[in-house]
């Protein structure tokens, strides 16, 4: 059996949830098993996608102790799942949350977690797991040794999350978990919104980002000339606002905004996959950068391999002619 | 350590009063490098390779220091392997850790995160705990962020990920953290100590080693220990077997311009207005 954990926020399921159970019932066609959901804190939680999903069962485990994220009552709870049900693969995302509780219950259960998966074989009887590695410039290909379960965290966006195959009446289960043993030692102070200040990107037709590849910030007016010219905004990707080139309200990325632009100009930026959730949407991604293996050109519809000292002032000045 | 509970093992007969916070540094192959994959495909060429301190490590570093300095103690930094281990432990001491611990053992390279964690559990259970363990969100490398994680499991502590501020408490035993999520959400969470809190990439700004710090950092206690025969850490079978280290395929549309800078950008101009229609 497949366990999925599925992840919540604010009464709905996370996007990565539906890749999850994506990524579940294909693995589960290829090995023969079944596929299960688990759903912490499941009380107010919207899951009829699940409710049509072909798959076996959902499981909702309900408590006070589950009401906020707790690492200590999650992995208390999943550790009572798999006692019982002895899956053979346990996903979850590769999520703040998921990252948060999953090597823990790795080390509970003694058992192997590959982290970061975005991708999965069967050769012969056995399972292979693609994880990224190196900031996602490699992948790393591995098969997990002994008896199961294996444990497993899957990159965002790695499976198709809107070709959920349904036609399935999963059985619905809520099981109880005592977890009047279980010390409180962490406490929800509160989530809170990290100021965007006045930069909102995410009504910008055209943002021209820069990265790393820019080396100091003196040469960051690249960016702001070539956005100027097409009439559009400056983002920017961690490293920029982490050396403070700009203020973090500027960041497009998992830990900044998410963008959706017409237009997305991606220059000296390599694509690490937190910078790619935020900014994959756009209609149209044109990236600079003169690594040929930096990832962002694996999700740009025009590439320029070459130094960006060169196009983009080229760029910038072909603009402006042409719009006079 | 906060407050010592008698009969609590301390195996530094050194009185510490404050905070104890170990910094675990991972040595990893410069990512400014060109990484090249070696001939059996199951990691890179390490031969020859520069050896850095994690980028992430640096945050987690610099926050154990900062908090030494408002709280007064220790902060120690901690690695695993061989002369790499050395290498960024004494440039950890050089920014102004008070102590270093290598846990040397050539056979830990390559080992899982799991493995990893385990040793480092042992090292700091056997210098007698402390109150707080920082590491960095991930590491350049592997890159998944979990050892920190499973550190806190084998030591049977709390733990937070992810974070962009720490403000200790220590007569209380609380720490609160700042988390940053997805989508721009900040957690807030009060963890009672002793904890592992794993430091997001640009949580401070990490100083850099003065000169007057590279000499000092000759004189700081340096102690080397096996994990064998030090901790006990017997060789474990691998949980998982490296099939291949691949670049990954491109599955992607992209179509690269090429020509003089002047030819390329011409070309992407023509196209983002007739086929994209853009502009």
């Amino acid at each position: 059996m497949i366990l999925v954990i599925a992840e919540h926020r604010e009464g709905k399921l996370t996007a990565n949830s539906k890749e999850l159970v994506v990524f579940a019932q294909r693995a589960g066609r290829d090995l023969g098993m079944p596929v299960q959901t688990v759903i912490l804190g499941a009380d107010g939680v919207n899951i009829d996608v699940l409710q049509t999903a072909r798959i076996e069962r959902i499981i909702a485990i309900d408590d006070a102790r589950l009401k906020n994220y707790d690492p200590d009552a999650w992995v208390h709870a999943l550790n009572a799942v798999v006692d019982q049900r002895q899956p053979a693969l346990i996903v979850a995302g590769h999520s703040t949350q998921g990252m948060d509780f999953m090597p823990r219950l790795a080390v509970a259960l003694r058992k192997p977690l590959v982290a970061g998966c975005v991708d999965y074989a069967k050769i012969g009887d056995h399972l292979i797991l693609t994880r990224q590695v190196f900031n996602a410039k490699m992948n790393l290909k591995v098969q997990p040794k002994g008896q199961g379960p294996v444990l497993a965290t899957l990159v965002p966006g790695s499976f198709p999350g809107d070709e959920i195959e349904t036609g399935g009446t999963p059985e619905r289960e809520a099981l109880s978990v005592d977890f009047t043993k279980i010390p409180v030692r962490r406490r929800s102070l509160g989530l809170s919104k990290a100021s965007k200040g006045n930069v909102d990107l995410s009504s910008a037709s055209v943002i021209v980002a820069g990265g790393r590849g820019l080396k100091q910030k003196e040469n960051f007016s690249l960016i702001s000339e070539l956005a100027d010219a097409l009439g559009g905004a400056v983002g920017a990707s961690r490293p920029v606002v982490d050396a403070e080139w700009l203020p973090r309200e500027y960041q497009i990325g998992s830990s900044g905004q998410t963008v959706s632009p017409k237009l997305y100009v991606a220059v000296g930026i390599s694509g690490a996959i937190q910078h790619l959730v935020g900014m994959q949407n756009a209609r149209c991604i044109v990236a600079i950068n003169k690594d040929p293996e930096a990832p962002i050109f694996k999700v740009a519809h025009y590439g320029i391999v070459d130094d960006l000292f060169k196009v983009v002032p080229a760029l910038t000045k072909l603009v402006r002619d042409l719009r006079g | 350590m906060f407050n010592s509970i008698p009969g609590t093992p301390q195996s530094n007969s050194r009185k510490i009063t404050g905070v104890k916070i170990f910094s675990c540094i991972k040595p990893v192959v410069d990512p400014a490098t060109r990484l090249v994959i070696n001939e059996s495909k199951t990691w890179i060429k390490t031969q020859d390779a520069t050896y850095v301190a994690s980028e992430a490590d640096n945050y987690a570093l610099e926050e154990a220091l900062r908090l030494r300095e408002k709280h007064n103690g220790e902060a120690i930094a901690l690695s695993l392997g061989g002369e790499e281990a050395a290498k960024v432990l004494r440039a950890g001491l050089a920014m102004g850790a008070d102590r270093a611990i290598q846990i040397s053992d050539t056979n830990v390279r390559g080992a899982t995160e799991f493995n990893v964690a385990e040793t480092l559990a042992r090292a700091i259970e056997k210098d007698g705990g402390a109150d707080l363990v920082l590491a960095g969100v991930q590491s350049d490398d592997l890159g998944t962020g979990a050892t920190g994680v499973m550190l806190a499991e084998f030591l049977g502590w709390s733990h937070a990920t992810v974070a962009i501020a720490i403000n200790a408490n220590p007569e209380a035993k609380t720490i609160q953290v700042e988390r940053e999520l997805e989508g721009g959400v900040i957690e807030s969470v009060e963890l009672t100590l002793p904890a592992v809190v794993t430091v997001q990439y640009g949580a401070n700004q990490p100083r850099y080693a003065s000169l007057k710090g590279i000499m000092a950092a000759k004189k700081k206690p340096f102690v080397v220990w096996s994990a064998g025969s030090d901790l006990g850490i017997a060789p474990a079978d691998a949980m998982l077997e490296t099939k291949e280290l691949v670049v990954p395929e491109k599955k992607s549309r992209v179509e690269i311009l090429s020509g003089t800078p002047e030819e390329s950008v011409t070309l992407l101009v023509e196209k983002l207005r007739k086929e994209a229609k853009v502009l």
